[in-house]
């Protein structure tokens, strides 16, 4: 069953977890994937991230976060606040192999907003475990 | 933005199977869909008509029968507006592997 409130990406880096967490702890090194932020590995440290805004969605390009938790090499936490989005974000690192099994959960979606209640209607009944991977295959052989 | 009649379409199981099938499968008539299906012809054909008005399937008349495939472009506008975050997240997972490749290991 999919949890309408969370979304998760899984994915195994090539690289140990200490030079993994040192990219998501680094606040030039975060700028150089994600965006530019005034972060700090700290618990209680308030930062923000900076992009487009996009006035459509009502998001004026800020997100405002707060580090919540800090577990070196293991785990990461920040508040994820913008746009009307009231969210948090885990990072969650485990070494496998030579490297880092790396999964990322941005979770606390509202279900209550009608934008999102759409999608989850759609995404119920097994739909995105089932369907989805197929769907994307065929959105990749489409434009391939 | 995708057209509400193509949601509509995709929220039932049935109409998923049959694109599932016509991706896997590709093209094919009718009857070879509704042997897949414990139901009655007609309620399939209802099915594709609903997929067809969300422009998700094509059908094109070959000798006596109707030949079904898929068309997945307005899956695309779907796949665009559904899960926005996680084409965020993954686009922003592959710009951290980029930046951990051309990091020193210590």
């Amino acid at each position: 069953m999919t949890d309408p409130t969370t979304i998760r990406v899984d994915q195994y880096l090539a690289h140990p977890p200490a030079k993994v967490w040192r990219a998501l702890t680094d606040s030039d090194l975060i700028a150089r994937w994600l965006m530019p932020n005034d972060f700090a590995p700290v618990v209680g440290h308030q930062f923000t991230f900076h992009t487009d805004p996009r006035p459509r969605q009502g998001f004026d390009g800020v997100v405002h976060c707060e580090v919540l938790a800090v577990d070196p090499q293991r785990l990461l936490r920040w508040a994820w606040r913008g746009g009307g989005l009231d969210t948090m974000v885990t990072w969650t690192l485990a070494a496998e192999g030579r490297g880092t099994r790396l999964l990322l959960e941005h979770s606390g979606f509202d279900p209550d907003d009608p934008v999102q209640r759409q999608t989850f209607t759609i995404l119920d009944g097994g739909w995105r475990s089932h369907v989805w991977r197929r769907i994307e295959q065929v959105l990749d052989a489409a434009s391939g | 933005m995708a057209e509400p009649d193509v949601f509509a379409a995709l929220a039932n199981p049935t109409r998923r199977e049959v694109l599932r099938l016509l991706r896997e499968q590709g093209e094919q008539p009718v009857q070879r869909l509704a042997d897949h299906f414990d139901m009655r012809r007609p309620s399939l054909s209802e099915h594709l008509r609903v997929l067809k008005d969300a422009g998700l399937v094509v059908e094109q008349p070959v000798g006596r029968q109707r030949l079904y495939s898929l068309r997945p472009e307005p899956l695309r506008e779907v796949a665009d507006w559904l899960t926005p975050y996680e084409r965020f997240w993954r686009a922003r997972l592959a710009h951290l592997r980029d930046v951990l490749d051309g990091m020193p290991d210590d």
